[in-house]
């Protein structure tokens, strides 16, 4: 068979440098239009959040009376943030150790044939949607807290320094606790399910070679396996708090939407999500632009908390000797 | 052809056979499963008191699931079982109800590839010994150091206890392996191919370690490499499909093997 002509390999070269250049700015624009969003956000938040900022200027931060429609509006953050920041903390208190302790389970301990019903719902648990925990969380969880579990709290840390106060009633069907519970159930999930895939990246023969030295299954996973997939976890760990700092709907529903804040962790109390979501709809004028501030504040705080994460990062393999 | 490749790896071979030791691990009618697949057949051997015993044989022979019965590290996995009798000294080694750890802590293991835990140097020879003793910090850092000194590593790290067990060299953490196991004063310590990933020179190392090791300890390694076993140890078994077809002085094997597959095997004929 004859040859179609002398095979010309600049002119095959070219005809795919059209492609190439395209494919090369498709993935550059892609990137670029992250940073341009991400820009974008930020900067009509301040825009909106302007004439607060000028009003209130820095007193924002620790006011906590919250009064919109006082004549001029009164309007301070502390009582969301405050909440925010509690809420959060209680819910990775809780999440974190059931979440790993469920991640070991799967990964070490559980028979094999247990090992998928168990993560599939756990898979399931991530995939109910916010709205439907704030439900359950309002006509189940809450009425169920508030009749058992929080009065005895109450009873038993009676009269005890410190701790009298934070578990201090009356018990209530809306309160900071019960929204971080239901906070910790929704970011469960995540910690188990990033856990358990970083879990499963730890080479078998490391793993015989603690056994090999005698360890048990809790020396290997704390020596072990945890340290070598401490990046992963903590990861997932970040993303759950990321969640849980920003979640809106389920808190909204039992949170009790209250600026004020109270020393006991049953009170009702507000988070910035929340109050945002509560009250958008019918603000205007500075009140309007007070919530855009406090969104605004929402961002920058989960902006530290992941800061904070790739610092503690940093410190952490400088202390393992990397 | 033949004669001159077994006269080269038995050149590095003691001339005069050792005395008998005292058994330290005794195999009877052993037999190990993987599921329905019979992995090892009917194995009787004896692993001499402080004396190295290499296994040999081709890949899937059964050579480090045989290693892997000695520790019971088989027992992670469900579906392997072992039948038969397993002794060390007058522990029943299959014993159900034995504690694993305690029987680790007695039967040590280096691997194929080097397992530096995540942690530092220091802590990768001390959590062994915390394991089993509570002592002081400076008992503790002479333990330390006696043991990466046995594991002929203390002049490369000394001053380096702190930095990461990764940040070695591939030849480096499989001695610090080596002290790791050392460090908790085992009876008997297994290699399962220790030298696999090893460059020539850590082999030397490792294998100069080796002998070092078996004036305080029973060893049993298994090895790729004929060379490594005739060089290092003082007995040899040769294995073949699952079951022990010899078992034998080193030297022997080496020089004149009495059966027919060990003479194939170790002259390259198969394997």
């Amino acid at each position: 068979m004859e040859a179609a002509g002398p095979y010309d390999r600049a002119k095959a070269l070219s005809a795919f440098k059209l492609g190439d250049a395209t494919f090369y700015w498709i993935t550059r624009i892609s990137a670029i239009s992250v940073l341009l969003i991400l820009g974008g956000i930020i900067l009509s938040l301040i825009v909106g959040a302007w004439p607060a900022m000028k009003e209130y200027g820095l007193a924002f931060l620790w006011t906590q009376r919250w009064a919109p429609s006082a004549d001029p509006p009164v309007l301070g953050a502390l009582g969301p943030i405050y909440g925010t920041l509690i809420t959060s903390v209680i819910a990775m208190l809780i999440a974190i150790p059931v979440g790993i302790g469920i991640a070991i389970f799967l990964t070490e301990l559980c028979p094999q044939w247990a090992r998928r019903p168990i993560g599939i719902a756990v898979e399931l648990l991530a995939g109910i949607p916010s709205i439907i925990y704030g439900m359950w969380g309002f006509f189940v969880l809450g009425p169920f807290l508030a009749n058992t579990f929080q009065p005895f709290m109450i009873r038993i840390f009676d009269g005890v320094p410190v701790l009298g106060a934070v578990f201090a009633g009356p018990p209530s069907y809306l309160s900071l606790f019960n929204a971080a519970l239901i906070l910790a159930i929704m970011v469960l999930p995540f910690i188990t399910a990033i856990s358990v895939d970083v879990f499963k990246t730890v080479p078998p023969v490391l793993k015989e070679a603690a056994y090999g030295m005698g360890c048990t299954t809790w020396e290997v996973v704390k020596n072990v396996v945890i340290p070598y997939t401490r990046v992963g976890v903590i990861g997932g760990i970040m993303l759950a708090l990321g969640r849980a700092l920003g979640e809106t709907m389920a808190v909204t529903f039992i949170i009790g939407n209250s600026f004020r804040i109270s020393s006991s962790i049953f009170a009702p109390g507000t988070t910035i999500s929340a109050a945002i979501a509560s009250e958008f709809a019918e603000s205007d004028g500075l009140h309007q632009s007070g919530l855009i501030l406090l969104g605004l504040l929402l961002f920058v705080l989960t902006f530290f908390v992941l800061a904070a994460a790739r610092l503690m990062l940093m410190r952490l393999e400088t202390k393992a000797g990397k | 052809m033949t004669e001159l490749s077994v006269s080269t790896v038995a050149s590095h071979v003691p001339q005069v056979p050792l005395p008998e030791a005292p058994p330290k691990v005794t195999a009877r009618n052993l037999n190990f499963y993987y599921g329905e697949h019979h992995a090892l057949k009917n194995i009787n051997l004896t692993l001499g008191t402080n004396r190295v015993t290499a296994f040999i044989g081709p890949s899937g022979c059964g050579k480090s699931t045989l290693l892997r019965i000695f520790n019971r590290m088989y027992d992670l996995y469900p579906g392997q079982r072992a039948v038969g009798q397993l002794m060390l000294d007058q522990t029943n080694i299959l014993d159900p109800r034995l504690d694993l750890n305690l029987l680790r802590a007695r039967v040590g293991m280096v691997f194929q590839k080097p397992t530096p835990f995540p942690m530092t140097i220091y802590e990768n020879i001390a959590f062994g010994i915390r394991l089993y003793e509570k002592i002081s910090k400076s008992e503790m850092d002479d333990r330390v150091e006696k043991a990466l000194r046995g594991g002929a590593l203390w002049n490369e790290v000394k001053d380096k206890l702190n930095a990461s067990g990764l940040s070695l060299s591939g030849g480096q953490q499989q001695r610090l392996c080596i002290a790791r196991t050392v460090a908790v004063r085992p009876e008997v310590i297994l290699f399962d191919e220790p030298c696999s990933a090893l460059d020539p020179i850590s082999t030397a190392k490792v294998e100069e370690l080796i002998q070092e090791l078996s004036e305080d300890y029973t060893i049993a390694i298994v090895t790729h490499n004929m060379q490594q076993a005739a060089r290092v140890s003082d007995k040899t078994a040769f294995m073949y499909l699952g079951e022990l077809i010899e078992f034998d002085d080193t030297n022997k094997i080496f020089t004149s093997p009495s059966d027919r597959r060990t003479q194939d095997y170790i002259t390259g004929r198969f394997g």
